[in-house]
């Protein structure tokens, strides 16, 4: 892979800059948290806008803005940060949804004590997350994967609903215990390129021409593989997810949703695609068997759920199914499915998120029942929902239509059977997208707690704003979005020898 | 035989090979004198200052011997990099408990001035035995470094629990040093030599004798490390300790009984590497999962904390079990940042128990991040570093021991390092969301604390953040001592 020095330090500046943030609310006084936070991640943000203007889309294959720093030149481990197309997408993603989590919270009325650390754990997120994306060292990368950790443990275990304890407890865990596995791979990865090249090296573009027995391609393919599909997640794995989705604050879900649960397809893609083509190809039918899986069990899940907020947390694990399945079909259509799916899941997952978030603080519970109709007294609120959630379903225009689409055309350069499974599986996703909508908005609501409530006003509205762009966005010029990445995919692809 | 020839074989010991154990014997002398002169709070203050200025100069004075390597007293006192390092980690690591010493022992009306010459003695055992290969001057060594610890254990008024810890811990440790004078007996048998490394390069007949001797000698070790199964003291001997103490054997301690055993790993790598990795590999296998196991199920922190030191012996004989130069890096970085986390956390209790009706149980801890925030942060920065959360020193430590074990594909301890480590996240995450998620359940009083204390614990915090995020700063350390013992 080619890489591009950066002329300015964008990336690092836009991983120190929550830092700064985080240490200013750290210092100054409560009252003034929530809008250092707000200023910091809004800086944040402009400045990725600005990174993104500097990328050169002509050559979207080479890593550019890249930095590096020694580390440890012994063992080979450096600070190594940049972007291709893919990262510089996810990376655009993470610092929006990180303003949009700010924002939100603003106005969250489930966001009143302990103010300070609140907003030093977000900030501190969106460093970390930003490191995940755009390192290209693999030991950096675990470092920052890992980081993540801390700030959501807390997030969820302070501010979280009933059972935030338990879901803290079980979120760090899972996550924690699953990508002890990746760090023996990535170990045993630096160790194997010692013993055939002669010394230590964690650089990925180092280790992507190692050329590796198939039994030790697949070993490694493996422990990294138990990392992200826990992370991802994929439906045998996915038993945290809806306590830490459905227990955390609203802003807390969203990041998780929208930018946490990226990490592990991302790194899917670039780490277990990239690194172990030979085991990739051997094993990518039974990894789309498991995404397919995954799909209609998460969705028949989902659709049994009465508390809005579980509801959508599976529905998320049904959505990276998608994106897990389109992956290993390892053909164009596909990785570009898998990819803008992403996208389209950070966004609307952020949606769905918010609008539960917004329910609990209009009726002050998440569960289904009790909400019927009560949609009806808010017209703009009902609007925004019904753009969000037909988005999530696949419709065209919306942005989840680009990755369903795409997917059943790879699917179909397979076979056509396939093509027929993957639409089976997409009807099952509708299906849950179709019932929660019938209950929100046709069922009708007791006349004894017919009650009115305002509707979508200040922050939250913000917040909601932020995100419709985009989806409506990549719905309807996903061509855009696909110029981030595509030449990313065509080296992936040509990796793998396709 | 003339004169000039007998004078010709006498070596002249070479001080600037040995300063830094002479001013250190010097030091606990005069504290010995001091102790026996002078009376009351005077002489507490005195014992304190002068024993700050002894370890200061001793660590000034490490700048000579590294300069100067070699052997002298006959290659019975081997002074190299690996020497010189784990003595600056001692005496740092000695000096970061210094600061809680008085009011420690002035809070549970137990002060006793032995503590001071005690302790340089103990240190200087420790110096000594990070520097031999002779078999008798170890000996002797393990000796000075076990009775200065029985001793310390025991020092605490009014507590049987002390007594009863210093008591196991006498009992096993004298049996384990009478099983590695064994062991040293053997290996003289075999090669008619005290030093390790003629012993472990002679090509001698009875294989038998060197095998004997080595598995005796090892297990003396072994026992002092606290591997299972020979443990049992540890647990005791520890939680009955002084706090402060317990910092002390949990890092100073364990660095001074592991040394001899990285010494060694050069050596077998020729001889028997297969029965060393599969030996060491399944004491370590079966050390973390017991420590870590155990440890889950622990209601008080302090026995909680020791069972964890049980578990990091486990995973520094995984290092050691890979007998090559990535498995003497591991085990020495590993080692040295552990002392540095396991004395921040122990430090942390001794700070917490002069609290008004203080008690180590979990419960106490319960909303801690809003009695003392300061301490618990403290506090958390040492469990993350740990459990092993990058990029604390303990991530790194563990990264080079997973690399260590992919160099000999050892997968299967490596798994079981893996499974250890997930039973030990469900213990140190428990303290973690006890005191920053939930609200305080017992009454206590706040424990006073002095800046130096704060400096000692905010300094080993940082330490044990610091050396996992730039492992460069002490890895020159490292590089060299590993290269001073494989001879280069």
């Amino acid at each position: 892979m080619e890489r591009v020095e950066a002329a300015f330090p964008f990336i690092s500046l836009s991983m120190l800059f929550p830092v700064v943030f985080a240490l200013a609310v750290g210092l100054a006084r409560e009252l003034y948290a929530r809008y250092l936070a707000l200023v910091g991640t809004a800086l944040t943000f402009l400045l990725s806008l600005v990174a993104v203007a500097h990328f050169d889309f002509s050559k979207a294959d080479a890593v550019q803005l890249y930095e590096e720093y020694a580390v440890l030149p012994e063992l080979g481990v450096k600070l190594a940060l940049g972007a291709d197309g893919l990262s510089l997408l996810m990376y655009f993603l993470t610092t929006l949804i990180s303003l949009v989590a700010v924002v939100w919270s603003v106005g969250d009325e489930k966001v009143s004590y302990r103010l300070k650390e609140y907003f030093i754990a977000f900030l501190l997120t969106e460093t970390f997350v930003i490191g995940v994306f755009t390192a290209f060292d693999l030991i950096v990368f675990y470092v920052f994967y890992e980081l993540t950790l801390l700030p959501m443990l807390f997030v969820i275990g302070i501010w979280g609903y009933k059972l935030r304890l338990y879901s803290a407890y079980k979120f760090f865990i899972y996550i924690f215990v699953s990508s002890l596995f990746l760090l023996l791979g990535i170990a045993s990865l630096a160790v194997y390129h010692y013993k055939t090249k002669g010394y230590f090296t964690f650089s990925y573009f180092e280790l992507l021409g190692l050329q590796m027995p198939l039994s030790f391609e697949l070993f490694t393919f493996l422990l990294f593989f138990i990392a992200f599909a826990v992370k991802t997640p994929i439906v045998p794995f996915h038993t945290w997810l809806p306590d830490a989705h459905g227990e955390a604050p609203t802003a807390g879900s969203v990041v998780l949703a929208a930018v946490l649960l990226k990490m592990g397809t991302y790194a899917l893609l670039r780490f277990n695609v990239g690194l172990f083509p030979e085991a990739t190809k051997l094993l990518a039918p039974y990894l789309v068997a498991l995404g397919i899986f995954s799909i209609v069990m998460a969705s028949w899940m989902t659709i049994s759920q009465t508390n809005v907020k579980r509801f959508v947390a599976y529905s998320s694990v049904s959505h990276m199914g998608f994106v897990v399945t389109a992956m290993f079909l390892l053909n164009m259509e596909g990785l570009r499915a898998s990819v803008i799916e992403m996208f389209a899941h950070g966004l609307t997952s952020a949606g769905l998120f918010m609008v539960a978030g917004f329910i609990y603080n209009r009726l002050h519970t998440f569960n289904f029942r009790s909400l019927k109709g009560a949609i009806k007294f808010m017209p703009l609120f009902a609007t925004v929902t019904a753009v969000i959630a037909f988005s999530a379903m696949g419709l065209p225009g919306g942005s989840s239509f680009w990755g369903k689409f795409l997917t059943v055309l790879s699917a179909r350069e397979h076979s056509t059977l396939l093509a027929f499974a993957v639409v089976a599986a997409a009807f099952f996703s509708g299906a849950y997208v179709l019932y929660f909508l019938k209950t929100l908005y046709l069922d009708t609501k007791e006349e004894s707690v017919l009650v009115h409530f305002r509707d979508l006003e200040g922050a939250p509205l913000v917040a909601f704003a932020m995100i419709l762009l985009p989806v409506i966005a990549v719905g309807l010029f996903p061509f855009v979005f696909f110029a981030f990445f595509e030449a990313s995919l065509k080296l992936l692809l040509k990796l793998i020898g396709h | 035989m003339s004169l000039e020839q007998l004078v010709g074989t006498v070596e002249l010991p070479d001080l600037r090979k040995f300063l830094p154990e002479f001013i250190l014997l010097v030091l606990a002398f005069t504290l010995f004198t001091l102790e026996l002169t002078f009376k009351g709070e005077k002489k507490r203050r005195l014992l304190l200052t002068v024993s700050y200025a002894g370890y200061a100069l001793v660590l000034l004075s490490l700048f000579v011997p590294w300069r100067h390597p070699g052997d002298t007293f006959y290659a019975s006192f081997t002074n190299d990099a690996l020497a010189v390092t784990v003595k600056l980690f001692a005496t740092l690591l000695t000096m970061a408990v210094l600061a809680f010493v008085n009011a420690y022992y002035r809070h549970f009306r137990s002060f006793y001035g032995e503590f001071y010459y005690l302790l340089a003695f103990t240190l200087l055992g420790v110096f000594i035995l990070a520097s031999s290969y002779n078999l008798v001057i170890l000996y002797v060594a393990l000796e000075l470094v076990s009775v200065g610890f029985y001793v310390l254990t025991a020092l605490f008024r009014g507590s049987t629990a002390s007594k009863e810890g210093a008591f196991k811990y006498l009992v096993l440790g004298g049996l384990s040093i009478a099983l590695a004078s064994y062991g040293a007996a053997f290996m003289y048998v075999y090669a008619g030599s005290l030093d390790l490394r003629e012993i472990l390069s002679y090509e001698g007949q009875d294989l038998h004798y060197l095998i004997l001797g080595l598995v005796f000698f090892l297990i003396g070790f072994a026992v002092k490390i606290g591997a299972v199964p020979f443990h049992f003291w540890l647990p005791d001997a520890y939680q009955g300790a002084p706090t402060p103490v317990t910092a002390l054997m949990a890092s100073v301690g364990k660095l001074a009984f592991f040394i001899p055993l990285l010494r060694v790993m050069p050596l077998v790598q020729e001889k028997f590497s297969v029965v060393w990795t599969v030996t060491v590999g399944v004491i370590a296998a079966l050390t973390m999962l017991f420590g870590n196991f155990v440890a889950l199920v622990q209601k008080d922190v302090k026995r909680m904390l020791a069972y964890s030191s049980i578990a990091h012996s486990g995973y520094l004989l995984a290092a050691a079990a890979v007998a090559k130069e990535l498995g003497m890096k591991a085990l020495l970085y590993f080692l040295l940042v552990y002392g540095v986390m396991a004395a921040g956390s122990f430090l942390v209790l001794a700070l917490l128990e002069r609290g008004r009706g203080w008690r180590n149980e979990l419960e106490y801890f319960s909303g801690l991040r809003f009695t003392l925030p300061a301490v618990a942060f403290a506090f958390f920065i040492y469990l993350i570093a740990l459990l092993g959360v990058p990029p604390t020193a303990g991530f790194a430590g563990k990264a080079l021991v997973f690399m260590a074990l992919s160099f000999d594909e050892l997968w299967w301890l490596a798994f079981v390092m893996i499974l250890s480590t997930a039973v030990s996240t469900g213990y140190y995450v428990r303290l973690v969301v006890l005191m920053f998620m939930k609200e305080p359940v017992v009454e206590t009083g706040r424990p006073v604390s002095a800046a130096a204390e704060r400096l000692s614990l905010a300094l080993t915090a940082l330490a044990s953040v610091l050396l996992g995020a730039l492992p460069g700063l002490i890895w020159f350390l490292i590089e060299a001592s590993v290269a001073s013992i494989l001879g280069r």
